[in-house]
């Protein structure tokens, strides 16, 4: 038993006291109460710097968990091999499955770190992880990647959300950044949500939020409470949306985009994002169902990657060809990586020793393959990357401060744990 | 439906429920995924690397000796073989993938299916090359290697000396050749695969007679004794995506147009397996894939119909992999993940026999193939746990 800590009972360093984010709130000068989301003072400036430079992400995210032997990190003949083979790439001596012929013909634009160690291995921990750079067993609240890069590159007045996702995605919203960098659902196919659509006639809806706007007004003389505040904003936010909501409408423009993208749902999520991003939305966040394949690995994973395949290169193809390309930094990853045993069902369970995860774009070399595992895939033979790494690396990619520094309370908090670093070889 | 004694060959008598298990042939060095008799005195297997070895069955075999200390594997499977086991006699190279399928035709060629995208042919009465060592044990001793904190000792390799042979013959696909089937009179091959091709070949000289596509990829087909229509079902197996899709259709095999949609019947359901009896008057189609539980069913079908004649209960559980009519006319066998092999009477529905028994956790070592003898006498089956089980089915 470990006698620092009984159960039941937090440990020091995970309690927030009520005193504690008493401190932290801070007295405006209409002596409102404003919770100190995420330590407005230290960061606006740096989130200013940082929106200048207009980068955006999109995270591809493999929900489940891709296997690395079956993609990026094949080991042709071992006995973990499996039954999917090699095809050369654009890049000399680094071949990859053969399911994915049109990103074997990317590989010069993409950044293959193959050496993912990483420490949560099961779903809800490793979506938390794998989206927040810590874990989930922490006690503090910590946001999503989308989150942290709405706050930074994300514009106050816009009026599109920072952070839009769909399909299969993270679990862990906003956290201490709070809810003004949540996330904006989606449908799988980026269907808007039943409520962007008015109940009312235009004008009749226009005449009810002037009312409305009147009435806050009003109750803000005298009741200026961070609460209030904050819903005022998120009825004004939803107004904007609708401003442009059009934007959301892929069906003029999809037949056109189809045979690039691939005519699934993950293909067409993928095309929302381009738009998105076009039109100025900082993060957007696409997931593909199912890779959690512990029985049936291969079928499975040929029938993903024959949706996958399409998908992202289309996607890095659209993007070049509309110039986004070198500002629009492009995740792949999932939750975990697949063992290189191959079980008694057919399938590959979750591993954490040695995985791969993929980035393209903005702020990325192309053409680099990053660590290595062990000739079986065991495990990391070289060059070991952590969650903290890789949050660093896509954090410096994007032009954030990857130790940028929270509060919440009194408490420090920073964008990525102590001691990661972003991996160098892999920085344009 | 009516049994009719005069369908049934004569010297055809077997009586399953004194089945004895001859042999239990230990290839231990993938998962052996296809298996058939190559005429009444040999039998061939096929892995999961692309390897295929064939073994010749002793007219006077030694007998098992006394086991040592703990059981042998084999016993897992209900009962310790009769006899002791042989070695292979020939390695038959030049797949590089799965072997997904095995069929024997005129008691002489060998035709293979295989994920590397080819069918070969193999004329085993064709010279042999050179000889090669082979480990019968590898798997074993590469994982007990691996994990010397197990306290388990290294085996000693088991190994066979064997004469390699090539392919006679090889036919290029488009994808992973999941299944084949022969026609009744052996004069004709269907294949499918994941590129989504129906595809008939004249067996004898490998010329491909007709294809048609299915939505997705082929999974398990079958051809009719008059050849006239054939059976495929069809999968793409995404979970969620609306892309996702299964079905199941009756084609016109000589136009390559579907005659009857069985997707009403089989709705969401993976077909895994699927045969026509001698006479062409039932299909049987075999559930598969871990989802459906224990529904792991056999349907039998009317297939001038199409209409469900009846279902056969229990199902495999986790799945069935394999069928297969007995030349008797009256019996069916059919293999799951559960490691059952079940003979049925599909005439009356009856299930007659269960050889083997579940061994235990969850999902463990699948039995992937099976395969009756030409003469009706033995029964073959092919599992993930590196074995082929040889069992004498007429008392």
């Amino acid at each position: 038993m470990n006698p620092t800590h009984s159960p039941g009972h937090c440990r020091p360093h995970e309690h927030l006291s009520r005193r504690a984010l008493l401190k932290g709130a801070l007295a405006t000068t209409a002596g409102a109460t404003v919770a100190n989301w995420g330590g407005i003072f230290n960061t606006q400036a740096v989130a200013a710097e940082a929106a200048k430079r207009g980068k955006r992400c999109i995270l591809l995210w493999m929900n489940g968990g891709a296997s690395q032997l079956d993609t990026f990190d094949m080991k042709p003949g071992r006995p973990t091999g499996g039954p999917f083979r090699e095809i050369k790439t654009k890049l000399p001596g680094y071949r990859m499955c053969e399911y994915l012929p049109k990103m074997a013909q990317q590989v010069d634009k993409l950044g293959i770190i193959r050496s993912m160690r990483t420490q949560s291995p099961d779903h809800p921990d490793g979506i938390y992880h794998m989206h927040t750079c810590y874990k989930q067993s922490e006690r503090m609240p910590h946001p999503e990647l989308g989150a942290m890069v709405a706050k930074y590159l994300g514009k106050a007045d816009a009026d599109l959300p920072s952070f839009v996702r769909m399909g299969p995605t993270g679990n862990a919203g906003a956290g201490y950044l709070g809810p003004r960098h949540a996330p904006f659902d989606l449908g799988r196919t980026g269907a808007l949500p039943s409520f962007t659509s008015p109940y009312l006639p235009a004008a009749n809806e226009s005449r009810r939020s002037d009312l409305w706007r009147f009435m806050e007004a009003e109750h803000r003389k005298e009741r200026g409470a961070e609460p209030f505040e904050s819903h005022r904003v998120a009825k004004e936010r939803a107004w904007r949306l609708l401003r442009a909501k059009s934007l959301f409408d892929t069906s003029k423009d999809w037949p056109a985009h189809e045979a690039l993208y691939g005519a699934t749902d993950f293909g067409r999520g993928c095309f929302l994002a381009r738009k998105l991003v076009e039109a100025g939305v900082p993060f957007v966040e696409v997931g593909q169902d199912n890779y959690d394949s512990h029985a049936d690995n291969f079928v499975c994973h040929k029938a993903n990657l024959q949706v996958l395949d399409p998908a992202w290169s289309g996607l890095l193809t659209d993007l070049e060809r509309t110039g986004q390309l070198s500002d629009t930094l492009v995740v792949w990853m999932g939750e975990v990586g697949r063992t290189p045993q191959i079980n008694n069902r057919a399938g590959r369970d979750h591993f954490i020793r040695g995985w791969t995860i993929v980035l393209a774009g903005g702020g990325i070399r192309g053409g680099v393959v990053y660590g290595a595992t062990d000739a079986d895939g065991r495990d990391v033979a070289e060059k070991p990357v952590s969650e903290g790494d890789l949050f660093a690396t896509i954090y410096t990619a994007l032009g954030v401060d990857p130790r940028a520094k929270h509060y919440v309370g009194t408490r420090p908090i920073w964008a990525t744990p102590e001691g990661s670093k972003p991996i160098k070889e892999l920085l344009a | 439906m009516n049994a009719d004694p005069e369908a049934t060959p004569k010297g055809l008598s077997p009586k399953f429920e004194k089945a004895v298990l001859l042999w239990s042939l230990p290839w231990d060095a993938d998962w052996i995924t296809a298996v058939s008799f190559v005429g009444p005195r040999h039998v061939a297997a096929g892995n999961n690397r692309g390897d295929i070895l064939l073994w010749a069955l002793p007219e006077k075999p030694e007998p098992a000796p006394a086991p040592e200390g703990k059981a042998p594997p084999a016993a897992d499977m209900g009962m310790r073989p009769l006899h002791a086991a042989i070695a292979p006699a020939r390695q038959l190279v030049g797949h590089t993938n799965v072997i997904a399928r095995l069929v024997c035709a005129a008691d002489r060629w060998l035709i293979s299916a295989s994920y590397d995208h080819t069918l070969r042919y193999w004329d085993l009465q064709a010279p042999t090359g050179a000889n090669t060592r082979v480990v019968l044990n590898a798997r074993a001793i590469d994982e007990i290697s691996r994990n010397r904190n197990s306290g388990r000792k290294v085996p000693a390799p088991n190994e066979a000396q064997v004469l390699t042979q090539p392919s006679a013959k090889s036919i290029e696909g488009r994808e992973w050749v999941t299944s084949m089937g022969l026609s009744h009179d052996q004069s004709a091959l269907i294949t499918g695969d994941d590129a989504g091709n129906v595809t008939l070949y004249n067996r004898t000289t490998g010329v491909e007679s007709r294809r048609w596509q299915v939505k997705g990829w082929a999974q398990a087909v079958a051809l009719a004794p008059d050849q006239k229509q054939a059976f495929a079902s069809e999968r793409y197996p995404l979970v969620f995506d609306s892309g996702r899709h299964t079905g199941a259709k009756l084609w016109d095999a000589t136009a390559g147009t579907a005659q009857h949609d069985l997707a009403p019947q089989f709705k969401g359901v993976q077909i895994a397996a699927a045969a026509y009896s001698a006479d062409g008057k039932v299909l049987a189609v075999g559930r598969g894939g871990e989802a459906d539980g224990n529904n792991g069913k056999v349907t039998l079908l009317d297939p001038a119909a199409g209409k469900t004649i009846r279902e056969l209960t229990p199902g495999h559980q986790y799945g069935i992999t394999d069928l297969c009519f007995h030349p008797d006319k009256i019996h069916l066998a059919t293999a799951g993940r559960d490691t059952l092999v079940r003979l049925w009477n599909f005439q009356t529905g009856q299930l007659v026999k269960e050889l083997g028994k579940p061994r235990g956790g969850q999902f463990k070592d699948w039995i992937c193939a099976i395969a009756f003898s030409p003469d009706g006498g033995h029964l073959a089956a092919a599992d993930m746990a590196g074995w082929v089980h040889l069992w004498r089915l007429s008392g």
